[in-house]
């Protein structure tokens, strides 16, 4: 009996364990806290398996566990603050400005941008409010629809879209301050 | 739509969310506004490499093992079977290594997607590989590839961008899940292969190209092939058709909201 509950939860696991981890390195404030962090999501997730109805939603599932798991475990570090989500029923409309040459730059040739600026991508989601981060990062890593991210993290709908309008454009903002020196070190090296 | 409508509503139109109205209205805006077409291109490619970048993929056996057994999911594996995995693992490479000398070194093959795609468009046009899924609705289509690929996958275009599905499945390019689509454009018959965004890495020539446009024609031996990326999608249109008809499908692929 133990044994089919384990292969079971074992065979929903395996195609999302890539996923859930690189969710879990880039939400845990602490690349120390990855370990356990992930071991009590699973711990919690197996404990309730038997309540999984199957047929359901099994990613948004599991993703809640360790969700909540990150939050605990963020919250004991104390190190980044957990503000409680705001609710905007109307997405916030959304403008960058794009016709500025910096932006130009980061529009027409993204991956100058972005190749040489994988540390500084992921400071500038770490330096993102807390719902602002999960959002974007369940959408990016965890590839679920507004509606599915708003389960997880408990939120309305609606605070997922104007958080992930806000996280887009604070990560875009971000990346278009470093540019200038991508660019002239595309010049120097040719 | 005004253009600052079209692009107030750029997040909803990229994720694919909303209802299919606001879509059908945006896509009448886009094919008669080239700015608002070009901005359109440029937020969803600089979108795309973000959450390519963001997504890479993350996975450390070790950590997993430790964390299945701590959670009582696994049980732990002994510390000895590591010798034995070393041993193993050290007798297969010195075998590899005798069979790679005799051999000679070979030079390194690199992938050619249009060769792949002609390929795959020949087997099941000849029957040769027979459709694993007969449909010709879109959604019972749409709902067979998400169950089944590990990558999300969108709606199939439909007629009203001149494509009619007769089926789909699932194969591997390279390694890679892929889902792919059969139909045909008028009598003409098409395939459309979606494949995971990061599947390119296999077809560098490709995927080079695609950074400096937004669509990709090429030729596909006796076939035309018309290459696009799409939100976490590689998607190729591959037939005789013409190709700007192809063009029209290429560019259906993901346009219509979700189902589920």
């Amino acid at each position: 009996m133990r044994e089919d509950k384990a292969e079971r939860f074992l065979e929903h696991l395996k195609p999302l364990q890539r996923k859930l981890e690189g969710y879990c390195r880039r939400m845990a404030y602490s690349a120390d806290a990855v370990p356990d962090v992930l071991q009590g999501a699973l711990a919690n997730a197996y404990r309730d398996f038997d309540l999984y109805a199957e047929g359901t939603n099994f990613p948004a599932w599991m993703f809640g566990y360790l969700h909540r798991e990150i939050q605990n475990a963020n919250r004991r570090l104390r190190k980044h603050a957990v503000g409680e989500p705001v609710d905007v029923a109307i997405p916030d409309a959304w403008h960058p400005p794009h016709e500025l040459p910096i932006h130009r730059l980061l529009l027409e040739a993204p991956e100058v941008v972005l190749d040489r600026c994988d540390a500084d991508l992921a400071g500038g989601v770490r330096g993102l409010r807390h719902l602002e981060r999960s959002v974007l990062l369940l959408h990016a890593v965890g590839e679920f629809k507004y509606r599915e991210i708003a389960e997880i993290l408990e939120v309305p709908i609606g605070s997922v879209m104007s958080a992930l309008a806000r996280a887009r454009q604070n990560v875009r903002e971000h990346l278009a301050s470093l540019a200038p020196a991508a660019d002239s070190t595309q010049k120097r090296g040719g | 739509m005004t253009c600052s409508e079209a692009r107030q509503h750029w997040h909803l139109y990229q994720d694919s969310e909303g209802d299919a109205r606001l879509h059908l209205e945006i896509e009448d805006h886009l094919a008669g506004c080239p700015a608002c077409a070009e901005w359109f291109h440029l937020q969803s490619r600089l979108e795309g490499l973000i959450v390519e970048k963001l997504a890479e993929p993350s996975y450390d056996s070790a950590l997993w093992g430790r964390a299945l057994a701590g959670a009582g999911v696994k049980r732990g594996r002994p510390a000895r079977a590591w010798f034995w995995l070393v041993g193993v693992t050290a007798t297969a490479a010195a075998v590899l290594l005798v069979i790679g000398v005799l051999n000679g070194v070979r030079p390194t093959r690199t992938a050619d997607l249009a060769d792949v795609s002609a390929t795959w468009h020949d087997r099941l046009q000849s029957g040769a590989e027979p459709v694993q899924f007969a449909s010709t609705s879109d959604r019972e289509v749409e709902a067979y590839l998400k169950d089944r690929v590990p990558f999300p996958v969108r709606c199939p275009p439909r007629k009203d961008a001149g494509f009619a599905v007769r089926g789909a499945g699932v194969r591997e390019v390279e390694g890679r899940p892929a889902a792919y689509l059969s139909g045909s454009v008028g009598d003409v018959p098409v395939s459309i292969l979606v494949l995971p965004r990061d599947s390119l890495a296999a077809f560098p020539s490709q995927r080079d190209g695609l950074r400096q446009r937004g669509v990709m024609h090429s030729p596909a031996g006796p076939y035309a092939m018309v290459l696009r990326e799409f939100d976490r999608n590689a998607i190729v249109v591959v037939g005789r058709a013409d190709p700007p008809a192809l063009e029209r499908v290429v560019n259906a692929y993901g346009s219509y909201p979700d189902h589920n």
